[in-house]
């Protein structure tokens, strides 16, 4: 492989589409620097492969996004650790900070979904992909992303409902409410 | 409502990720890693490369042996002190005469395709020779192995060789008594047998060497004496786990190239060992009448007796 072409070809194909998989990776991942990382990492395999794909590479490189954010979930439950760790604050409204929370807080939500179902939202919901374009790209079949949306709106409709600002209130302690 | 919470998602996603753009030299860092990545595995397999060609001559010795080695230099960084002594040491006092004598060891001996394994008096004579990384035997060689049954147990040895399509190739019984190693060799291939006997060499070490292997008959010698002679060498580290059978293995390399090491957790006693492309398992069995019953070799009727092969 030629190092100056390879990484030039490599280059314009991010200038045009990079930033769309960058957040896509981020989505999945559930931060930028493990975003990039995964992109990175999708990158890579692209290159090893370099000479083999023929037309656009964006295929290639957005299955591979997918199957390697399954991956790391499988194998890295320090990643699992920290995804619990990014729960959504409840709020406060006279703090800035936390409105910034409750703004994005349905994707703070979806850090908490399983994988499968996750990568499916993200996949139907960002990617706007059909059923069956989000089976191609996860692997699985047009059936398993039909119920894994489901199951993954349902989830996130509950998790919203209960960390809704209005519903922390009602869960101060009886004590304080009455000072 | 679930519109309506779709909605929401996707709006949620688009402020999360608004400010996201793919660092300059991405591409670039892409490209180097993938590069590194790509070299380590050419060092790898180079490496490999290397250890098959110096296992071109396997040697299993009887009470001769067949290959000196000298210990190899100890130019090695210390390794992780307590884990790894720890363990060594375990692994030496499981394999110690007193608590092996009493187990009949049983080892199943994979070979790579093509090597050839001969006979001879004084041991084993095995060749293998490696052309673009594959290993090639001599072509059309009645002594084409693909796997050798090894069990010792006292004193005794009996090396039973396979070839590639599973046709029983010989067996090799080596006992020792009065200071004498018998050797009696029953060959399937052309339905002949020999028998030599030699004066028993005294032990001998093993060596530090990565590339022989050698084993010595009578009690107290075999795979445990081997495996302790390489571990007394400080070469060795614990490296980590590798799941084997179900059993989560303790896994002991030397850095030079020397075998690698599978111990059972429990017992510290061998699972597995690995020297270059050779593979060799190891069972460890009470001395039952049908266990011991498979040391002993009877020439099957209507085999003819031959000269034992003259030494090259």
């Amino acid at each position: 492989m030629e190092p100056g072409r390879a990484v030039a070809d490599l280059e314009l194909f991010l200038a045009d589409r990079g930033d769309d998989l960058l957040r896509t990776a981020v989505l999945l991942t559930g931060s930028k620097e493990a975003g990039e990382d995964l992109l990175q990492a999708a990158l890579e395999r692209l290159l090893g492969r370099w000479h083999t794909i023929e037309g656009d590479p964006e295929g290639y490189l957005r299955r591979t996004l997918y199957h390697l954010a399954a991956d790391r979930w499988r194998q890295q439950s320090a990643w699992r650790r920290q995804l619990r760790l990014l729960r959504p604050g409840l709020g406060d409204a006279a703090d800035p900070f936390a409105e910034v929370e409750v703004r994005d807080s349905l994707v703070r939500l979806l850090l908490q979904l399983p994988p499968r179902q996750r990568a499916v939202i993200v996949a139907r919901y960002w990617e706007q992909l059909s059923e069956a374009e989000s089976a191609r790209i996860l692997g699985c079949s047009v059936g398993t992303v039909k119920s894994a949306a489901a199951r993954g709106l349902r989830r996130l409709r509950e998790l919203s409902e209960s960390h809704r600002p209005q519903d922390a209130a009602e869960r101060v302690p009886a004590r304080e409410q009455t000072t | 409502m679930n519109i309506e919470l779709a909605d929401q998602l996707r709006s949620d996603m688009e402020r999360f990720t608004r400010d996201i753009y793919v660092p300059r030299g991405l591409a670039l860092r892409a490209y180097r890693h993938y590069q590194r990545r790509r070299t380590t595995l050419r060092v790898a397999v180079a490496a490999w490369t290397a250890t098959a060609l110096a296992v071109g001559a396997v040697a299993i010795a009887g009470a001769a042996g067949a290959f000196g080695s000298a210990p190899a230099p100890g130019s090695a960084p210390a390794p992780p002190a307590q884990t790894t002594a720890y363990v060594l040491k375990r692994v030496e006092s499981a394999l110690a005469p007193a608590n092996v004598d009493n187990l009949i060891s049983l080892n199943r001996l994979v070979f790579p395709p093509g090597l050839t394994l001969e006979p001879v008096v004084g041991g084993l004579s095995g060749d293998a020779t490696t052309r673009g990384g594959t290993t090639i035997g001599r072509e059309g060689s009645p002594w084409s192995v693909a796997y050798v049954l090894h069990w010792a147990y006292q004193g005794a040895q009996k090396y039973s060789a396979y070839g590639p399509s599973g046709q029983h190739v010989f067996d090799m019984r080596v006992s020792v008594a009065k200071g004498s190693v018998t050797e009696t060799v029953v060959i399937y291939t052309d339905r002949t047998w020999w028998t030599a006997t030699k004066t028993a060499a005294g032990p001998r070490s093993a060596g530090c060497a990565a590339n022989s292997i050698q084993l010595s008959a009578g009690p107290g010698n075999g795979w445990p004496a081997f495996i302790r002679s390489q571990l007394a060498c400080g070469a060795y580290t614990v490296v980590g786990h590798q799941v084997i059978n179900g059993i989560d293995a303790i896994k002991i390399t030397g850095d030079r190239g020397q075998p690698t090491l599978l111990v059972n957790p429990a017992t510290y006693l061998p699972i597995q060992l690995t020297i270059g492309p050779l593979r060799n398992y190891f069972q460890w069995l009470p001395p039952t009448s049908a266990h011991l019953a498979e040391l002993k070799e009877a020439v099957p009727t209507g085999f003819r007796q031959v000269p034992p092969p003259t030494p090259n």
